[in-house]
């Protein structure tokens, strides 16, 4: 029981993690009803130019993340402007070959800078496991689901209190109507990639230094997290994709406690194809809606 | 020939396999992004029939096909109705699934006194039928071509019958094909069985080329460079994935300038293409034409030969 309590818990803390990366596809799907495969790898560049510049350069926590946010909002927008802009075909799965074409390029390019070696990410120092009576926590995942929470407050207040999450609603909705009632759809197409770059680029920063490492294998690793949290939950849903990131946060780690580590990602990807085939509008999803 | 010619042949033929595969789900409207699944039940399938039981190649080979073709189907039923998007993601998800079977499968046989088969994440080591059957890399390229030169064949016989066109008009229009009697869901499960394979008979080619694969070799880049492969030489017939797949391999891989850095000119490529030429090089309209302007030669030939016979002066 114990231990059952203590892996939902450290599940619930990487599962919020999980839930950002699900947020960042669900919302770029929402806005574009493309899918953006490159998600993953984008983030990654944003991770790698942090841990480069607060290795070698200047050791700032701050700054890493200020790099890393800042590299992925590039990379992002070349992606929406490469896999997205310009890709005119009425096919929505050009972009998602397109975006994949591009995810290659992005890791062939780590690969040839780093030699395909496992570059360390630092630790944000200070952080040691501390106890809540019988459970014990560890500092580095609570730092992350500290960072998650709050850009999912933000997120939310993004989304459901300001204009700009007023216009992102509305084309998720009904593009061409948004289009009518003028709205600038590109504008907002690029907008929401400069958003889900940047929290995606600082959580994924914070899962990095979790694992005090990146590989070039980080790209696919978040990419499919980020994609079965969106299918568990529902495409486009905002709630569906926080609670689909907890319910996979929590099934991975009860799976490497009772069945073993390798089972983990069999477990995820088993868990992705039965509900595509059971229920593919996830839990929260709004149903088949044509795109 | 040289060894290394004779294995980037052997290579551009293997791949074409997987690219054929994928190429007949999307001429059925259906994008794969999981036929490595396939081309991997194929390998394993196949090389624990000749490594483990001692069974001969063809017949490896056309066992690897049915097991395939079978999973293939099942799979087609199960996620045909989900539909574009969806489809895509499961078919990624069913072909990570196989691949994590692979790295969790254990078992092995001994055999002349040595412990054979798939051994978890280390893999499949020796497949030692080209070798114990005396069988060399040129003959084995011709037995690979022969194999090719059979699905290419299926794939002419495909595109001339009335199949071929029941399932293009399933791409075009679904309801439409329904309504002149054609079963979409029939047909594309048909497709799937089919395509599944195609991809496994390249797989079992491949592990006994190999003579040992590893979960890796079917990872996602796979399914995706089969995908691009499609994409860039264009949809309208089977000769586009083929050139996809040598100018992939053929082309970059020789070319040793580019060496290093295969995936970003290939990525771009894509990229661009899918930018300029959405359907790829030779999209349908452009096979159209051709196919147009080479009956158009002929249809003059014959017309003014029997200009000349009729002539009675």
């Amino acid at each position: 029981m114990l231990d059952f309590a203590q892996n939902t818990l450290d599940g619930i803390m990487v599962g919020a993690s999980y839930a950002l990366l699900g947020l960042g596809f669900t919302l770029t799907f929402g806005v574009m009803r493309r899918l953006n495969l490159s998600y993953g790898p984008t983030i990654m560049m944003g991770v790698y130019a942090g841990a480069y510049v607060s290795l070698n350069v200047y050791g700032s926590l701050l700054l890493a993340l200020a790099i890393a946010v800042a590299v992925s909002v590039i990379v992002g927008l070349v992606i929406e402007g490469v896999c997205f802009r310009a890709v005119q075909s009425d096919n929505p799965l050009a972009s998602m070959v397109s975006a994949f074409a591009m995810w290659m390029v992005l890791e062939e390019i780590i690969i040839l800078l780093t030699w395909g070696r496992l570059f360390p990410v630092q630790n944000p120092s200070g952080l040691s496991t501390f106890d809540i009576g019988p459970i014990s926590v560890r500092g580095d995942y609570f730092a992350l689901f500290v960072a998650a929470v709050v850009l999912m407050v933000g997120i939310y207040w993004l989304l459901f209190h300001t204009a700009f999450g007023r216009k992102v609603r509305a084309v998720g909705e009904n593009r061409k109507s948004a289009q009518l009632v003028g709205i600038d759809v590109n504008r907002v197409s690029r907008e929401i990639f400069v958003l889900t770059s940047a929290f995606g680029g600082f959580v994924a920063f914070f899962i990095a230094a979790s694992l005090h490492q990146i590989t070039p294998g980080f790209g696919l690793w978040a990419t499919v997290k980020g994609l079965i949290v969106m299918i568990l939950g529902g495409i486009g849903s905002v709630p569906g994709a926080v609670l689909g990131g907890l319910l996979l946060g929590i099934i991975e780690l009860q799976a490497v406690w009772y069945i073993g580590a390798s089972y983990r990602d069999l477990i995820a990807f088993a868990l992705l194809f039965l509900f595509l085939v059971v229920r593919p509008r996830g839990l929260l999803g709004q149903g088949e809606r044509s795109s | 020939m040289t060894d290394y010619g004779i294995s980037v042949l052997s290579l551009i033929c293997m791949e074409s396999f997987v690219a054929l595969s994928t190429y007949l789900l999307l001429i059925t409207g259906q994008v794969s992004f999981g036929q490595q699944a396939y081309f991997g039940i194929g390998a394993y399938v196949g090389s624990s029939l000749t490594a483990l039981a001692g069974f001969d190649l063809t017949f490896a080979i056309l066992a690897g096909a049915l097991v395939a073709g079978v999973v293939a189907a099942g799979v087609g039923a199960l996620t045909f109705r989900l539909g574009g998007l969806y489809f895509a993601i499961a078919t990624l998800a069913f072909a990570e699934l196989i691949r994590l079977v692979w790295v969790n499968i254990n078992y092995q046989v001994e055999v002349d006194g040595f412990m054979v088969g798939p051994k978890g994440s280390e893999g499949f080591r020796d497949i030692r039928y080209l070798l114990d059957n005396d069988i060399s890399s040129n003959q084995y390229l011709w037995i690979i071509v022969l194999w090719l030169a059979l699905v290419i064949a299926f794939f002419i016989v495909l595109e001339r019958s009335r199949l071929g066109l029941a399932i293009r008009m399933v791409e075009n229009d679904e309801t439409a094909a329904a309504s002149v009697g054609i079963s979409p869901t029939r047909h594309k499960i048909m497709a799937a069985a089919m395509a599944g394979a195609i991809a496994a008979i390249g797989g079992v080619l491949f592990a006994h080329f190999m003579t040992f694969i590893d979960p890796r070799n079917f990872g996602v880049m796979l399914g995706v460079h089969s995908l691009a492969y499609a994409m860039i030489g264009g949809m309208g017939t089977f000769i586009g994935p083929l050139i996809g797949v040598g100018i992939d391999i053929g082309l970059l891989e020789s070319l040793r300038i580019f060496s290093g850095y295969r995936m970003i000119v290939f990525g771009s490529l894509v990229a661009a293409i899918l930018i300029f030429r959405p359907r790829g090089l030779l999209d349908e309209k452009t096979v159209h034409r051709i196919s147009m302007r080479v009956r158009q030669a002929l249809g003059n030939n014959r017309k003014s030969t029997r200009a000349v016979t009729d002539d009675p002066g």
